[in-house]
């Protein structure tokens, strides 16, 4: 596995041969593949569902200026969704790495106990990072509750940290080096933006216009449940939920604040999905 | 008879929580056993993360045989004088399809009835397994439940399971999986087997690279361990936490070496340790009280060293250097500055912010440094800053380094050494039976963190009670005491309580806490090894000073067993018996009649003399003995004096000499409480 599209592309054949659709990321901002409403509203509901896509995702808290060599604001996640997961899900996933070109007998793989929680998507899951020699390079979860919703059935979600994988693959140190393909390497792409990103975001943001945008975005959203309208409701969500984790890089929030902006996401999402659940699906019409 | 195999196979456990699971698995399929009646010869218990399986040896084939009787009508009734059976006798046998010589007498009370015995066979055992192994296993406690699509809640989805009694499966199943003999070997220098007899069980694990039985894992990590403290001349730094994380890591455990670069090296030694030792990860070593440039990891398999290695090594850098991120960027700012932000931190919906939780603190540290002469202002400091570190990026990260974070940073902040140590000590002891607090200071400042722990939960109400405690009160009087006890503090911890409690919200008086502080003594007392009924002696009274009570329970233990102590407390329980519901204490010695009466009366002066001195000097055992001299004057006391005489007046004076002399042991221990042999 040479380069990094090569990675991604591996991991499309793969995914697609075990059923997978294989969609884009969502154009709004967001920390992780998780909020991509393709898991958000496809995990909530009985309809069987199996996706995988590219999420590029940004934590703005995480950025060092480019200076750092596996830490970004932004960075590549691959998710896949098994709803219902097969009884050999673990296999499955093991495969996958072999797939990758990763001969698993040679190394050191291990199901890391890791219990994942997102509150400000008010869900949580039982499972594990997968430690491959001592690197975890990916997060594993049986997903027990979305938006505040028991899931029935259950899901599973597998998030693949793109650069850690590369890294490992290309035996190279920094993510910078990496190849991205033949004649171009990440650093080229991306380190420029991580500097200027992490500029913004430590020391530029507008702390006053963020908080207002937050608020804008939120109102817009309550609006949107009122008539219904579910799917622009969640967009707002996300915004709301960048514009929190852009507020917290900045330093801007007292911890007992930054409670109460979670909470106000949180509510969001649980109102997206109770909504969700009670128009969408029971019209028949999930998607 | 057969043996018994049960293996569930599950997907990967807490690494922290496989051994727990295992053992109540275990302990819920015997107590199943024993209330199935089914005898065995040995159990033995195996885990991994992947598994954990119980082999029975001997199982019985069938439930015990039972016996059941059951009452007819009386002997009077059921049989006439003949001795032949009545109608009534008849229907009572044939309501239970019985016949005559079922029946047997049988007197209760004053009546003789007719009984029936009736034999009950007892059911196979296989038909009894199908419903107590499922059981057993949905009645493991977790942590956490979760599902996984298959029917029932656990840590884990279940994949496999494996019973069979003798060469035969049990056709059982659990969580949608049905029992078979197949099981599964490593996850990836394994294959899939099955057993034909459970005696097969762990050599053919071994055989599909399983090490299954813990107690070989456990030396296998051992030797590893020697092997490399050996070579590179260090002492691993393992914790408990660290040891159960890597004993439940792997089912074929690969030693790997790795180095640290030199660079991180100059990181504060307990970053480093905590970094390495994160998630379970890397065993650390030190040399000459140092950190070594050595690590140790136990690779899942058999997997090639060098090219692990040097993942290892890329992982430690990474943490090491995000670690270095952290420091630079909490030394940024100085403690103080973080104080006020603890107000955004709630500690408890009713008790208020960690804010609070520090004022608290301080008020208690006031209390303590003058109670303990030590210096307040300094004691103070530190407690003001003691929780400060919590706001930083490195506790954040690194929970396990709270406290020690802060003694970090308060000595590059320029506060003075005394303060910066309690600060890192006042978070000891960690942990049952971990490391206490070293430093005047430190020790006060722990003991106030403490305190304030059990005195702010129990007053709004949450004094813990069976198993639920979830402010960690219990954990936390155990850790008051235990600093008390072993650093020899002399303090009135009532007096202490009483002083603060107005500090706090809630209902609950200061009287509830001293209570349960009261009790978790003398749990302390006896998981030191003092006996029940000396705990009691010395327990009869409440006492803030729990080192004098611990030291008057150490003294009294070691007279256990002398001929004169027993004798002293045979004579003493005279004093205490004859006197119980005697209020009034005083005398008057001219009133005293006989010879004895007077040389017990100077006895007890001398004694008492001898008792405050030795009270005042906290040399219980010379109170002792000083009582021990007490002995004989009482004996004759009870042989020439009545003490319930005819004459109200000189019974009432002797009740008020018997009952000063009852007060002056019981400052020392109520010795009638003592278990007289014979």
């Amino acid at each position: 596995m040479k380069t990094f599209q090569d990675l991604i592309l591996a991991l499309h054949r793969f995914w697609r041969n075990q059923g997978c659709a294989i969609v884009e990321p969502y154009d709004i901002e967001k920390g992780a593949g998780t909020f991509n409403p393709a898991t958000f509203f496809g995990v909530l509901g009985p309809r069987p569902w199996r996706v995988a896509y590219v999420e590029p995702s940004r934590r703005p808290a995480d950025g060092r200026y480019g200076e750092n060599p596996i830490r970004f604001g932004l960075h590549h996640q691959y998710q896949v969704i098994l709803k219902p997961p097969p009884p050999d899900i673990q296999e499955l996933y093991l495969r996958s790495l072999e797939a990758l070109g990763i001969n698993l007998r040679k190394h050191d793989v291990k199901f890391a106990h890791d219990d994942w929680e997102s509150p400000t998507l008010g869900a949580w899951g039982g499972g594990w990072q997968i430690w491959l020699d001592g690197m975890e390079i990916t997060q594993f979860t049986y997903f027990q509750q979305m938006g505040g919703v028991d899931l029935v059935p259950v899901s599973v979600e597998l998030t693949y940290g793109l650069e850690r994988i590369a890294l490992f693959l290309q035996r190279e140190d920094s993510a910078f080096q990496l190849r991205w393909t033949d004649w171009l390497t990440y650093g080229e792409i991306f380190r420029e933006r991580e500097r200027q990103f992490s500029i913004y975001h430590f020391e530029k943001v507008s702390v006053e216009r963020a908080r207002t945008l937050f608020d804008f975005h939120e109102a817009e959203a309550r609006e949107c449940l009122a008539q219904g309208l579910v799917y622009p409701a969640y967009d707002h969500t996300l915004r709301c939920s960048h514009l929190f984790n852009t507020l917290d890089a900045r330093g801007a929030l007292a911890t007992a604040e930054r409670e109460s902006y979670i909470a106000r996401v949180r509510a969001l999402a649980r109102a997206c999905a109770e909504t969700y659940l009670a128009e969408v699906v029971r019209a028949g019409t999930p998607g | 008879m057969p043996a018994l195999l049960v293996e569930v196979g599950v997907e990967d456990l807490p690494a922290r929580e496989a051994a727990e699971i295992a053992q109540s698995f275990k302990e819920n399929m015997l107590s199943a056993l024993k209330e199935a009646r089914l005898p065995y010869r040995e159990v033995h218990l195996f885990w991994t993360l992947r598994r954990f399986s119980l082999l029975v040896e001997d199982l019985a084939e069938q439930q015990e045989e039972t016996i059941e009787e059951i009452r007819g009508p009386a002997v009077s009734v059921g049989l006439d004088p003949q001795g032949n059976l009545t109608p009534a006798a008849h229907g009572f046998l044939r309501r239970y399809g019985a016949s005559a010589e079922d029946l047997v007498r049988r007197v209760v009370g004053e009546k003789e009835y007719l009984f029936l015995r009736l034999k009950r066979p007892g059911r196979p055992t296989e038909e009894i397994l199908k419903e107590l192994i499922p059981q057993a296993v949905r009645l493991i406690p977790c942590s956490k439940y979760m599902r996984w699509n298959g029917g029932m809640p656990f840590l884990r989805p279940i994949r496999w399971v494996v019973a069979l009694f003798g060469e035969k499966v049990v056709p059982l199943e659990l969580a949608g999986v049905s029992a078979g003999r197949r099981s599964f070997g490593h996850r990836f220098l394994g294959h899939p087997l099955t057993f034909s007899r459970p005696e097969e069980y762990v050599a053919k694990l071994k055989e599909a690279h399983v090490i299954v039985d813990p107690k070989e894992r456990a030396e296998t990590l051992r030797r590893a361990i020697r092997a490399v403290e050996e070579e590179y001349q260090a002492k691993a730094a393992l914790s408990e936490d660290l040891w159960a994380m890597i004993l439940g890591q792997t089912e074929w455990p690969n030693p790997v070496v790795g180095r640290i670069p030199q660079e991180f090296l100059a990181l504060p030694e307990p970053v480093v340790v905590a970094a390495l030792r994160e998630e379970g990860k890397f065993v650390p070593f030190t040399r000459g009280g140092r950190i070594a440039e050595i690590f140790l990891g136990f690779a899942e398999g058999k997997g090639n060293p060098e090219i692990i290695r040097q993942g290892y090594e890329r992982v430690v850098g990474i943490r090491l250097g995000d670690a270095m991120d952290f420091f630079a960027q909490d030394r940024r700012r100085m403690l103080e500055s973080r104080v006020p932000e603890l107000k955004g931190i709630v500690y408890e919906a009713r008790l208020g912010t960690v804010w609070d939780r520090v004022q608290r603190i301080r008020t208690i540290c006031g209390v303590l440094a003058r109670e303990l002469s030590l210096p307040s202002e300094l004691l103070d400091r530190a407690a003001l800053l003691g929780k400060a570190d919590l706001l930083t990026v490195m506790v954040r990260e690194f929970p396990e380094l709270e406290g020690v974070m802060g003694g970090i940073y308060a000595r590059l902040d320029g506060e003075r050494a005394e303060v910066a140590e309690a600060i890192a000590e006042h978070v000891r002891p960690r942990g049952k039976g971990e490391e206490l607090p070293e430093t005047p200071l430190g020790i006060a400042l722990s003991l106030a963190d403490k305190l304030d722990g059990v005195i702010g939960p129990i007053c709004v109400g949450e004094l813990p009670t069976g198993s639920h405690d979830p402010y960690g009160v219990r954990r936390r009087g155990t850790a008051a005491i235990r600093i008390i006890l072993e650093k020899g503090l002399r303090l009135d911890l009532f007096r202490v309580i009483e002083e603060v409690r107005r500090e706090y919200p809630g209902a609950e008086p200061a009287e509830t806490v001293k209570e349960f502080l009261w009790n978790r003594l003398r749990a302390a007392l006896e998981e030191r090894g003092i006996s029940y009924d000396i705990a009691e002696a010395v327990l009869s009274q409440m006492d803030g000073d729990f080192l004098g009570v611990w030291e008057r329970a150490q003294a009294l233990q070691t007279l256990v067993g002398r001929k004169d102590l027993v004798d002293l407390a045979t004579a003493f329980s005279r004093v205490r018996n004859i006197t119980r519901g005697h209020a009034i204490e005083g005398f008057d010695p001219d009133l005293f009649q006989e010879e004895a009466e007077r040389k017990l009366w100077q006895a007890y002066l001398e004694a008492k003399k001898r008792v405050e001195e030795a009270m005042a000097e906290h040399c219980p055992a010379k109170a002792l003995e000083a009582l021990l001299s007490l002995k004989a004057p009482i004996d004759r006391y009870f042989d020439d004096v009545l003490v319930m005489c005819e004459d109200p007046k000189l019974r009432e004076n002797r009740l008020g000499f018997l009952l000063a002399l009852s007060r002056l042991f019981l400052q020392v221990a109520d010795l009638s409480r003592l278990v007289v042999p014979g």
